[in-house]
């Protein structure tokens, strides 16, 4: 099992562990209500330094991105971040990644823990000679800072301008006397920031910063979160998970992520089996569920329509926003957005509305609210 | 809570204990039901609580486990834990507060808490597969 270089403070901040794809994580401080609120209501700090970093840089890096993955690279400008998925040969997720432009020629890829293996064997299978990857997952930590006091906190501890990082877009600025590379992105559909210590030998910088932020954001509501948090917050803003939502059988276009998918860019790897999905017709649609009984829908439940089985849940939780259950899964495409269906729970079926995410009011909540 | 301090339990006397961790309070021909402190503290925040049919048939819990010794179940956000009957019998009346309120399994396991009350149908007999106050604190010690 590997462990997080900042566990003792975790432990210190009153962290209860859980083995998460092969790292022992902090599952919750608080608990996973609280932090969910902090989050929604004023900040949040997540160690996400599970979750896997490679840099890929040379002549060749961009067009090897392109290949590998399905968005447009060639659109980001340096400093710009882009959700992206990387596809097998069959057009299933292989994983969903974010992609930094550090510069020209020099990109970080964001990955999931759980396939950073897989996908190092994956990149390394298909790389020219004039592009170099390096996995500095090991190396690297990855503080979130997420919520609507994510900036008036961060401020206190840079003499960078935040407002010039604009919603994914990323800079390379001094964070507690440490350079990072700070990009406003996350993972609740809050705004926010994720603060990379990339590559570092010494990573006592980053539990020193861990610490300063917690001091300086406490005043402001600010919170350590965990694992359950942010599965709570990822759930409530409808995004995907890799393993629930996004698998090797499934397409982006299934998943409702099309938008990562550029057909008129060059070549990609899995486009053509995609065309011929799109000509095919989608299998299942991914949507989301909103309980109208009682009920936690969780990941693997039955979802039926007037008693027979039409889909499966991928995702499930009691919405500590909504106080009620809230669900992802797939469905027949023939079900739309507004109908009533039922989801088995305990052995008994339950109604539930399918709904669009994120499952808040947009206006109310995460970084599209008002005021 | 501080290193090397031992987490200290509510365990009423007069109640008997099942090693599932509920509890059971004789009231005349009737028993009330519920889960114990510890079980609580070990759930963390309950956020939705199944409960049982009223008429609903009970068996006793007992290895192997079976669907039919099953009061209904406590959630939190991240986990589902069934509620297992302490006593064969029939589900007379359940909680009902419970479905607005399900922190009360928290906040009061032995009281507003309370899950259902059953008619049971062995009470002398089965009573002895259960634990009284001294013997559950002793039990739940060999688990910390």
């Amino acid at each position: 099992m590997k462990h997080l270089p900042l566990e003792e403070a975790h432990k210190e901040a009153g962290a209860q562990f859980v083995e998460f794809a092969g790292w022992w994580m902090p599952i919750q401080y608080s608990s996973i209500s609280e932090e969910h609120m902090a989050v929604r209501e004023h900040a949040g700090l997540f160690d996400v330094s599970h979750m896997g970093e490679f840099l890929i840089t040379g002549p060749g890096a961009l067009e090897f991105l392109q290949h590998i993955t399905t968005n447009d690279v060639s659109t980001l400008s340096e400093g710009g971040a882009q959700y992206s998925t990387v596809l097998n040969d069959r057009g299933g997720v292989k994983d969903d990644v974010v992609i930094y432009r550090m510069g020209k020629a020099r990109f970080m890829l964001v990955c999931n823990a759980v396939n950073v293996e897989k996908l190092e064997k994956w990149f390394i299978d298909h790389c020219p000679s004039n592009v170099e990857i390096k996995n500095i997952s090991e190396s690297t930590v990855l503080l979130a800072l997420q919520g609507p006091k994510a900036q008036q906190i961060l401020e206190s501890l840079t003499p960078a301008d935040l407002r010039a990082i604009r919603r994914f877009n990323g800079a390379w600025i001094e964070v507690a006397g440490t350079q990072c590379w700070v990009s406003r992105t996350g993972y609740t559909g809050e705004d926010g920031f994720e603060i990379f210590f990339v590559d570092m030998k010494d990573l006592e910088p980053a539990v020193k910063t861990w610490k300063t932020l917690l001091s300086a954001g406490e005043k402001l509501g600010l919170k350590p979160c965990g694992l359950g948090a942010r599965d709570t917050t990822r759930i409530e803003a409808g995004l995907c998970l890799y393993g629930n939502e996004l698998t090797e059988d499934t397409t982006p276009l299934e998943a409702r992520i099309s938008f990562v998918v550029k057909f008129e860019k060059s070549d990609f790897i899995g486009k053509n089996a995609l065309l011929q999905r799109k000509q095919q017709g989608l299998r299942k649609v991914r949507v989301g569920l909103r309980m109208l009984d009682p009920g936690i829908p969780r990941k693997g439940m039955k979802v039926l329509s007037q008693g027979e089985p039409i889909g499966t849940i991928t995702s499930g939780t009691f919405s500590p926003l909504l106080k009620q259950g809230i669900a992802m899964g797939y469905v027949p495409p023939n079900f739309d957005f507004g109908q009533q269906v039922e989801i088995e729970i305990h052995g008994r079926p339950r109604r539930a509305e399918l709904v669009k995410w994120p499952f808040y009011d947009k206006k109310r909540y995460g970084w599209t609210r008002e005021g | 809570m501080e290193f090397g301090e031992k987490m200290e339990y509510k365990i009423p006397e007069g109640l008997y204990y099942s090693k599932e961790h509920e509890w059971v309070k004789v009231e005349g021909n009737v028993a009330r039901t519920g889960i114990t402190d510890y079980a609580q503290s070990k759930l963390g925040d309950v956020v939705y609580v199944e409960l049982p049919e009223v008429g609903k048939q009970v068996k006793q819990v007992a290895e192997p486990k079976s669907k039919e010794m099953e009061l209904g179940a406590a959630e939190s956000i991240k986990a589902v834990s069934a509620i297992y009957s302490p006593l064969s019998g029939v589900v007379k009346e359940v909680n009902e507060a419970l479905r607005d309120k399900p922190e009360l399994l928290n906040t009061n396991p032995y009281d507003e808490g309370w899950i259902c009350v059953l008619e049971p149908s062995a009470l002398e007999a089965e009573l002895k597969n259960l634990m009284d106050a001294k013997a559950y604190a002793e039990y739940i010690k060999t688990l910390e």
